[in-house]
């Protein structure tokens, strides 16, 4: 690849390219990311469209909020089975909405810490219209309390 | 020494390259990358993956086994069962002036954008401070060296999963005073040509490539709807060309590499190699940027998986042809 072919102007995802410089040496060359450049607004569409249709089977009941994370986390029930050190068959029970009432909350934690969330957000979804709502939810020592707090101004 | 951050095309590649520089060994990224015989091809289906994928590299931990076995560099490295005594270990070295490398799952990498972050065990770091409750790390994929909490890098660094890292670190103790890089060289491409056209495994390899080739036509009724179909096709391009390969998954690196070791040996034979895997990059990329696009468009019916299939398949035959040529010179040259 030519050094002018690569050349991406875009500085929010940066990433190195191997190409062939303009004296036919080859070396890396800093450059922007050609596909968040091009395509980021087709992969946020497709989220939130993800998003939005789990979290109806969610609030329907058919599907458990682990599931609803897995899902968007790109894990499979296996892996996800790995990274909580439980059973595969308790995490299969565990992605519907009638076996995810029996999840202790020790092991609601292990999930918590795999997809990055609190407890409280495996109970609860924010929804709000207001456009400038601050919400930032503060860590405790305690791992099963968190504050949340909600204010006006820049997100 | 003051740690010098450098950005990289990839992270292990980059780390082992930038360790060793700290350590006084002046060595690039290619030069590591292809005496670990690091460039691959694998296609995969497994309950560990939500959809089929494919990787371009070696194994993880293979680049840093590689460049050790081949050029006589020793690593000190080290697991661990217990938390605590993972992290202490850690903080022991830093504070003793040490950069260390840490394999840690990606998604705990908050300084990088929030769409690249996604759950993989597999990725390295160096860990230059401590700053209190944070970390001072050089990261690849970062323009400029990044700040980390306690708690995400010991998220990262003991997830569980595939190739869980276990707390694993490594740092370089010795190098030795003269390293003989013409084996080394040899050994790496002898290896990786092996690798790509000799082993018996079908998923691996050429005949890795063709299995891609003869499934992705049927990736459709595998996806849950035509959305998540044109973002796995879509990923296409991000395997190849964003996930930290330097372009055309990893070609380019390669031919950078064969080009430094024409240098280096003053052998015009790899001189010659090194342009034509330049130019089979050059397609790997249409293939990236088709998907791509067919991908934006949703223009994901059987007509276009088949063109798309028919561009990989050609792919397999221009790097039979390669791997088998570079096979034979790599004997020669014994």
């Amino acid at each position: 690849m030519k050094e002018k072919d690569a050349s991406v102007d875009y500085k929010e995802h940066q990433l190195i390219l191997y190409v062939e410089k303009k004296d036919g040496t080859y070396g890396p060359v800093k450059t922007g990311s050609y596909i968040t450049k091009n395509f980021i607004d087709d992969f946020w569409y497709k989220r939130k469209k993800l998003e939005h249709e789990y979290l109806e089977k969610v609030r329907k009941g058919e599907i458990s909020p682990i599931a609803y994370y897995m899902v968007l986390g790109e894990l499979t029930p296996s892996e996800l089975a790995a990274r909580v050190r439980l059973g595969a068959r308790k995490v299969k029970k565990h992605l519907t909405a009638r076996y995810f009432g029996t999840i202790t909350l020790d092991q609601l934690k292990r999930y918590c810490d795999v997809f990055n969330v609190s407890p409280v957000d495996m109970l609860q979804v924010i929804v709000t219209d207001k456009k400038n709502l601050k919400v930032i939810e503060e860590k405790m020592d305690n791992p099963f309390f968190t504050i949340l707090k909600i204010s006006t101004g820049k997100k | 020494m003051t740690f010098q951050h450098k950005m990289a095309a990839h992270c292990e590649s980059g780390t082992v390259a930038a360790l060793l520089n700290h350590a006084g060994l002046s060595i690039s990224e290619p030069l590591v990358f292809g005496i670990s015989a690091g460039i691959f091809f694998g296609y995969f289906e497994s309950k560990k993956f939500p959809f089929p994928t494919f990787v371009v590299r070696n194994r993880p931990g293979q680049i840093r086994t590689g460049v050790a076995r081949r050029t006589g560099v020793r690593f000190k490295e080290r697991r661990f069962r217990n938390p605590e005594k993972g992290e202490r270990v850690l903080d022991d070295l830093l504070s003793g002036g040490k950069p260390v490398a840490c394999q840690t799952d990606f998604f705990y990498m908050k300084y990088l954008p929030d769409h690249v972050r996604v759950h993989i065990n597999v990725h390295f770091i160096t860990v230059v401070e401590k700053r209190g409750d944070v970390y001072v790390v050089s990261d690849c994929y970062s323009p400029n060296l990044a700040e980390l909490d306690r708690e995400s890098l010991m998220k990262a660094r003991f997830a569980g999963g595939s190739f869980s890292p276990r707390g694993f670190i490594f740092h370089p103790v010795s190098i030795p005073r003269r390293i003989d890089y013409r084996t080394a060289i040899w050994k790496g491409i002898a290896s990786a040509a092996f690798n790509m056209v000799r082993l018996p495994i079908p998923f691996i390899g050429v005949k890795g490539i063709r299995l891609f080739a003869k499934k992705v036509v049927d990736w459709p009724s595998l996806a849950r709807d035509i959305d998540h179909l044109s973002h796995e096709i879509m990923k296409i391009n991000i395997f190849l060309e964003d996930q930290g390969t330097g372009g055309a998954g990893f070609r380019f690196m390669y031919a950078t590499f064969l080009r430094e070791a024409s240098e280096l040996l003053n052998d015009p034979d790899l001189l010659e190699m090194s342009k034509r895997i330049m130019e089979i990059g050059d397609r790997w990329r249409e293939i990236s940027l088709f998907a791509a696009r067919i991908g934006k468009r949703r223009d994901l019916g059987p007509d276009r998986l088949g063109e798309l299939s028919a561009m990989i398949y050609e792919r397999a035959d221009a790097e039979e042809r390669f791997f088998n040529d570079l096979l034979k010179l790599s004997k020669s040259k014994k």
